[in-house]
């Protein structure tokens, strides 16, 4: 009897609680919208204040602005078309050296060639370091190369072979500094790329820098002593562009800084 | 036993009828009541559901309406790269309810003199006793102004913000862009054309994206500016075009208009020179003469010999021309020249009807094909079209046409030979490439490309190049009508470019309105020395930033034209 008597009251509680439970769901979803609503609100005031913003920065910074300060202050002029440059081989380019004439060099060549002329000729000679050339230049080339290897930087040496050309076998630290020199000349874009290069590469080169000077001295007295052959690495190392020689001048070093 | 009487048994009548009325009358009441309750339970029924409907789907009381999509009182115009040209923000208004105001009359009016001195202390008196409902005193007013007034406590002063039109760029492309007027409509330029986009509600909120390149556009206009200024030219256009698409690059017409105050601007100002204004160009007009004579086989080959008199007489009338050859000349040399008397040659052996054919193939004879509704109408002999007209249109007097047109007509001739109508539209999904029209053969518009690169290098237009972008083009120099008379001092000097020349991509025209002669120029006004200079400064700078590789070592085949070119300098040597 209570149970049947019950059982609507039972069916009215349910339905009254499962209305409720549906209501509560919708309830939570308005909330739930509502709070997306006022974030999407947030959103376009912000978009509508960066708009404003935007356009403002856009005012104060308009085209003919610019052209007026750039002609009263920064004096910037497009790029002329000899300051594009086809890819890195052109970068790499600006990089060589300039050939300058060194006072030691032109001795070094000219006793270079004097030993292979005579040495057919059957008569030996003696060169003004007082060891004879005539003999075997190929012996000499092969100590004097273990010499400079065993003493200093091996690793770069033999990189750097390849490229070596007998004529421009000078000083390496002369050689070099011309080719900073240029690359900061050159005005607009390839100084920029051409300069942010140089300057990268700058840290192994000044690591390796104590180095150089007894290379060179190594390399003299090789020179003095021997013939053509062993001019070969030494002048490899010098033309190196990848070494660009600021540290010796304090002008450059700090050029090359601000660069970076 | 008696029988009840069948009158005592049955009902009377008239009783029957009353119950049998009862209960009807029941029926129909009932009947009434139910259908009252119906209605009441539907009516309770559709609130109920209603209500739940709401409460389900429908907005809660703090909703805000409006805020969801920003969406501008009127569509923002950008160029091609998305730089905003044209933009509507909410501007301070200061306005004032004469009939409203409460406080001490004269010493408002002397206060609003002070702050706003466009008008005097008894207008802004006159004006409060007027009794007027309403009257703006500042539209566009700047924030400090707003405060100034604010703090004046009256109220019957009405701040207000209202959408107002700003061109962040002020005049850059002004005539392109055009202004609107003060309640928003476009009256000029752009604003006018695509008046209906920019205010429906529907399509504003996506930006008008237009052909112009701002930073191209800032370039053309400064070295034109400064050129203009240099040679106090009276006014002066320009237009630069892809070859390719008919897009307008840069568009510009000189005195130039501040769209943000336009009412400060003379009528002189607000004309359009490069779609408005038609002009006689000169010898700009030449190589499509020869471009119409090769087409049509008159010419073979650019070593055709010309006589080249030192005065050709015809039809009555002599023909000039500024450096006379005196001998025979090869078409080459014409060009390199610009020769009047070798052109009217060609043109002669061309023909009327062949001229006209062409000439309104490439658009040369009707209005300037363009979205702006400023615009003009070519201006031809008409009805007087005769062969010695031809002649004169040959060497492009006697024609005038819009700058922009001849930018169209460069664009046709060496983009292959097809025409493409100019648009200040980008090209893009939204706005496809029209269907050209082929009006000159590619082999025609290749060989035409080391003719023009021959004026440039070896010619009339020798100012004009831009070292390692391959220039080529042509200079014109009119004699500008006054009068009904060709004036012997006073032109118009225009240069149509195409730049790379080994493949070309874009056409610049540009034109200046009576240039006067300055020490630099030696006394000329011819175009090489004014507006040549122009194309090339231009060029030099627009040309890296729209991706044109300068190269010292590309030429066209100028193998086709330099045999026929005699060089007098070569000689003066060889002897």
């Amino acid at each position: 009897m209570s149970s049947r008597s019950f059982r609507s009251v039972f069916m009215v509680a349910s339905c009254a609680g499962a209305a409720l439970g549906c209501y509560l769901v919708s309830l939570r979803v308005a909330s739930e919208r509502a709070a997306l609503e006022d974030v999407e609100t947030r959103i376009v005031l912000a978009q509508r204040d960066m708009r404003v913003l935007q356009t403002e920065i856009g005012t104060r910074g308009r085209l003919s602005q610019l052209e007026r300060w750039n002609a009263g202050a920064f004096a910037l002029s497009a790029p002329a078309a000899d300051q594009f440059l086809k890819g890195s081989f052109e970068l790499a380019r600006l990089a060589q050296p300039d050939h300058k004439i060194d006072f030691q060099a032109p001795v070094v060549l000219a006793s270079a060639p004097a030993p292979q002329k005579t040495s057919p000729m059957g008569a030996p000679e003696t060169d003004d370091s007082g060891a004879s050339a005539a003999a075997n230049p190929n012996s000499l080339l092969h100590e004097a190369s273990l010499k400079t290897e065993t003493r200093e930087v091996p690793a770069r040496q033999i990189v750097a072979l390849p490229p070596t050309t007998p004529k421009s076998a000078d000083k390496p630290a002369t050689t070099a500094k011309p080719a900073q020199s240029k690359s900061v000349e050159k005005p607009g874009l390839a100084a920029a790329q051409s300069g942010k290069k140089l300057a990268a590469q700058e840290l192994p080169r000044q690591a390796s820098g104590a180095a150089r000077p007894a290379i060179k001295k190594s390399v003299d007295k090789a020179t003095v002593v021997t013939a053509k052959a062993l001019t070969k690495p030494v002048r490899i190392a010098k033309a190196d562009p990848l070494a660009p020689l600021e540290a010796k001048h304090s002008g450059n070093s700090k050029g090359s800084t601000a660069d970076r | 036993m008696n029988a009840p009487s069948p009158a005592l048994v049955a009902p009377r009548p008239e009783r029957l009828r009353l119950v049998g009325q009862r209960r009807q009358t029941l029926a129909v009441m009932y009947q009434r009541l139910m259908f009252g309750m119906l209605v009441y339970a539907g009516i309770v029924a559709i609130i109920a559901l209603r209500i739940l409907y709401l409460a389900a789907f429908g907005d809660h009381a703090g909703r805000k309406e409006g805020l969801t999509a920003l969406i501008p009182e009127r569509g923002d115009i950008v160029d091609r790269n998305g730089d905003p040209l044209a933009r509507t923000i909410d501007a301070w208004t200061i306005a004032i309810h004469p009939n409203r105001v409460i406080g001490d009359k004269p010493g408002l009016a002397r206060k609003l003199a002070e702050l706003m001195p466009e008008l005097s202390q008894e207008q802004y008196f006159a004006l409060l006793r007027s009794g007027k409902p309403f009257f703006y005193l500042r539209r566009r007013a700047s924030p400090g102004l707003v405060e100034a007034v604010n703090a004046l406590g009256e109220p019957g002063l009405a701040i207000q913000r209202e959408p107002d039109r700003l061109y962040p760029q002020t005049t850059l492309a002004a005539h392109v862009l055009g202004y609107t007027d003060i309640d928003g409509h476009g009256v000029a330029g752009m604003e006018r054309a695509f008046d209906k986009y920019l205010s429906d509600a529907a399509t504003r909120g996506q930006p008008l994206t237009l052909s112009i390149d701002s930073r191209v556009q800032q370039a053309l206009e400064h070295e034109l500016m400064t050129a203009m200024t240099k040679f106090s030219a009276i006014g002066a256009a320009a237009v630069v075009m892809d070859v390719h698409t008919g897009e307008v690059l840069a568009m510009t017409s000189l005195p130039e208009v501040n769209p943000n105050a336009p009412g400060a601007a003379t009528p002189d100002a607000r004309f359009n020179r490069a779609t408005q204004g038609v002009y006689e160009l000169g010898s700009t007009f030449k190589p499509f003469t020869v471009a119409m004579a090769m087409d049509s086989g008159v010419i073979r080959s650019f070593g055709q010999q010309y006589n080249c008199p030192n005065v050709l007489p015809v039809y009555g009338h002599l023909v000039h021309d500024t450096h006379p050859f005196g001998r025979t000349c090869t078409v080459a040399e014409i060009m390199e020249e610009s020769s009047n008397i070798g052109t009217a040659q060609i043109a002669d052996q061309l023909g009327t009807e062949r001229q006209k054919m062409w000439l309104g193939k490439m658009g040369f004879t009707g209005p300037v094909p363009i979205e702006l509704k400023e615009r003009g109408r070519a201006l031809t002999p008409g009805s007087r079209w005769g062969p010695f007209e031809t002649m004169t249109v040959g060497f492009g007097q006697g024609i005038a046409v819009a700058p922009l047109q001849l930018a169209m007509g460069y664009a046709t001739l060496f983009n292959g030979g097809v025409y493409h109508s100019p648009t200040l539209i980008k090209i893009d999904r939204n706005h496809p490439l029209s269907r050209g029209k082929r009006v000159f053969s590619e082999e025609t518009s290749y060989r035409m490309r080391a003719l023009l690169r021959l004026v440039v290098m070896k010619g009339t237009g020798k100012k004009a190049d831009a070292p390692g972008y391959r220039v080529g083009g042509k200079t014109g120099t009119a004699q500008k009508l006054i009068n009904g008379r060709y004036s012997q001092t006073i032109n118009i000097t225009s240069f149509a470019g195409v730049f790379p020349m080994d493949e070309p991509r874009y056409v610049i025209v540009a034109m200046l309105d009576e240039p006067k002669a300055t020490p630099d120029t030696y006394g000329f006004t011819t175009a090489g020395w004014n507006v040549a200079p122009v194309v090339s400064g231009t060029i030099s700078r627009i040309a890296p930033m729209l991706g044109v590789r300068p190269d010292m070592n590309l030429e066209p085949d100028m193998g086709q034209v330099l045999p026929f070119v005699h060089d007098a300098k070569q000689d003066a040597k060889k002897d």
